[in-house]
């Protein structure tokens, strides 16, 4: 490939966040990077007191164990305290790149699906790459999963109304789970919300090389995260579709899948294949690109009307899957 | 990675956050949003509601904090922070709250004001009334009637209907009569409404605005306009003051502008005697001679009561006569006025 593909533009007021942020947000990562970014400057997480919503949520943690051999695994599970209707359960695995964040991160969007909805919300703190290569990250993800699903009766919720959800490789962890669970027998899950997925570590797509050295998590960022996951493995033959989903060579019966990105991102054209490829394996998916997005764009800007939009998609979606 | 940057939304009024409000409406005109995504912006940045109301092209843009869209036919309140979006003040950018603004305030409702006056122009085109051939040959009383009939018939102007002349230093302008023409964007009687804290956007010219009439009384208008942009001032230390001035708001101090500039008047030769002392002596006076109290005078000025009297006292020793009596406040005024005019003659 050697000429350049120009990029997609920015939405407009997406676009004017990015510049106004520019100095806080560097379209790459290195390892550098990596450390001051963990050290939390960057991260803006809602405390316990946030996540209870002036009791709307009871908030608690569970330790509970990992696959065999693996370390315990927290679960941060808020609660609704007056569910209008049966409870469900949004299982969900955070973003950042396989190498930063932790269970809090995200979960603000789930409580006011979980408001809405009457969701249980479990979030699992899954082991971080580099210090955790594959597979510890999305083992200590399914032991979650199964642990939640076989206490489905003392959380409260009803064990047919459960889904994943993850923004970005918390959406690449989420599909990863979708497939584990369909193979191993786990859990029968009512959909999947994969939010701007990270799912394919050979980072070679038009949309990865358009993208190189703009917006956010740009192609080299995403070496940097794929290498940390994957280590040598990464873009070679013998990946697990565990580990990148989109390694997968069956994507059938599996849940209904939500899956939204931007256009000016690097993920956008894995994701839309993913998508793509779920319905040619005659499978339920929902597909939304947002034009002149880049990835996570309703966490940057959340008040942009684009983001408003991207959220009401998801909303909606969560009301025919429940309310359906 | 969502979530994983400081969101736009927690924008909070730190060192940097101003340099965050040039560049977000930098980006937004760069970008070429539209009049929703500015207003959207000043909201979000402000932390209030915020809305464009422009009369003349009946456009009405109104944005909550979270960003949504939120119309609400209720008129804005005078008192909330504003800034005129063209110079006429008929379109207005209001950020919904009372109070003077602070400096990223002020930072955002220029920017914002910046931005939405370009998308005005490029996407709505100028009012007819903004062609510059038409507006000159309207206000010229020795055009014919016959001739400014057709200029207004070209500009749209139904004869039922009433208009302002403005005067610019660039030139005149005419607009609708319901359009309020504003001090830095906030509509008020006249000169007596100024808020000497309010920060004058640097991009707004002065003006003089005439009184309302019919189109073909315009040149009339435009007269009184002529007159009244040199009672504005330029709103900066050398020459403190309203920018924006409506000649039937100068009532009888408007017979100063007959007067020539050669007049000798001691008061205002002891003025410019007081100004030359420094640059607060100015300032002092001018934001005296406007308040309704001394104690509100300090606080426009941002200054301790105490302080403020004193420098009071100091401007009167080199003034040469007491200001804070009636007669000697009204004496202040004039010369004021006079000074004002002398700055600015008649072209």
């Amino acid at each position: 490939m050697t000429t350049t593909l120009p990029p997609p533009p920015f939405d407009p007021e997406l676009g004017a966040a990015l510049t106004a942020l520019a100095d806080l947000i560097p379209p790459s990562l290195d390892a550098d990077l990596l450390a001051a970014m963990r050290s939390g400057a960057a991260l803006a997480l809602p405390t316990e007191e946030d996540l209870r919503r002036g009791g709307t949520f009871q908030v608690e943690e569970r330790v509970v164990p990992g696959l065999s051999g693996d370390p315990d695994i927290t679960l941060l599970i808020c609660t609704p305290t007056a569910p209008t209707g049966a409870l469900g359960c949004v299982y969900h695995t955070h973003g950042g790149g396989m190498v930063l964040g932790d269970r809090r991160i995200g979960v603000v969007e789930m409580l006011d699906w979980a408001e809405q909805y009457n969701l249980v919300v479990v979030s699992v703190e899954y082991r971080l790459a580099p210090e955790t290569p594959h597979p510890g990250p999305i083992d200590d993800c399914y032991a979650g999963l199964l642990w939640t699903a076989e206490h489905a009766d003392e959380l409260g919720f009803d064990r047919s109304r459960m889904i994943l959800a993850g923004g970005s490789a918390g959406g690449g962890l989420a599909a990863a789970l979708a497939l584990r669970a369909r193979d191993q027998n786990g859990p029968d899950l009512l959909g999947q919300m994969l939010i701007y997925p990270m799912l394919d570590d050979r980072n070679d797509t038009p949309s990865a090389r358009q993208m190189a050295g703009l917006g956010i998590w740009d192609r080299n960022a995403n070496e940097f995260g794929w290498t940390a996951l994957l280590g040598e493995a990464r873009g070679g033959p013998d990946v697990s579709p565990y580990a990148a989903p989109a390694r997968a060579t069956d994507l059938a019966d599996l849940p209904p899948a939500f899956i939204d990105v931007g256009s000016a991102e690097t993920f956008r054209d894995e994701d839309v294949a993913y998508a793509s490829r779920i319905w040619q394996a005659g499978g339920r998916a929902e597909l939304h690109v947002w034009p002149g997005g880049f990835h996570g764009f309703d966490g940057l800007a959340p008040t942009a009307q684009l983001s408003h939009d991207a959220r009401e998609a998801r909303v909606r979606w969560l009301n025919r899957l429940f309310n359906g | 990675m969502k979530d994983l940057a400081v969101r736009l939304a927690a924008l909070d009024a730190d060192a940097g956050a101003a340099l965050r409000v040039i560049a977000y409406f930098d980006g937004l005109a760069e970008n070429k949003a539209g009049l929703q995504a500015i207003v959207r912006g000043a909201a979000v940045l402000a932390g209030c509601p915020a809305r464009l109301d422009d009369r003349s092209r009946r456009v009405r843009v109104r944005v909550d904090p979270a960003g949504r869209a939120a119309p609400d036919p209720s008129a804005a309140d005078e008192r909330w922070m504003g800034m005129a979006v063209v110079p006429d003040a008929s379109a207005i950018l209001w950020l919904e709250r009372i109070g003077e603004p602070g400096p990223v305030e002020a930072m955002i409702l220029e920017r914002a004001a910046g931005a939405a006056r370009a998308v005005l122009d490029r996407t709505r085109g100028r009012a007819p009334a903004e062609d510059p051939a038409l507006v000159e040959l309207i206000v010229d009383a020795s055009a014919s009637p016959e001739v400014r009939r057709q200029a207004a018939t070209s500009m749209r102007l139904s004869e039922s209907d009433r208009f302002r002349a403005a005067a610019l230093p660039t030139g005149p302008q005419v607009f609708p009569a319901e359009a309020t023409p504003g001090i830095a964007g906030r509509p008020g009687p006249g000169p007596a409404a100024a808020s000497p804290g309010l920060p004058a956007s640097p991009a707004t010219p002065r003006a003089g605005i005439g009184p309302a009439v019919a189109p073909l009384d315009l040149p009339a208008s435009y007269a009184a306009a002529r007159i009244a942009l040199r009672f504005a001032a330029d709103g900066t230390a050398e020459d403190p003051g309203p920018k924006v001035v409506r000649h039937e708001d100068l009532g009888g101090l408007a017979l100063l502008a007959d007067l020539p500039d050669s007049a000798d008047v001691p008061d205002l030769r002891a003025l410019e005697h007081a100004a030359a002392a420094g640059p607060w002596v100015l300032s002092t006076l001018h934001a005296f001679a406007e308040a309704s109290s001394l104690r509100a005078a300090a606080t426009a000025s941002r200054l301790h009561h105490s302080s403020f009297q004193d420098r009071i006292a100091q401007a009167e020793h080199l003034l040469g006569w007491p200001i804070r009596d009636p007669h000697g406040r009204l004496r202040l005024q004039l010369a004021l006025a006079l000074r004002r005019l002398r700055r600015h003659p008649s072209t």
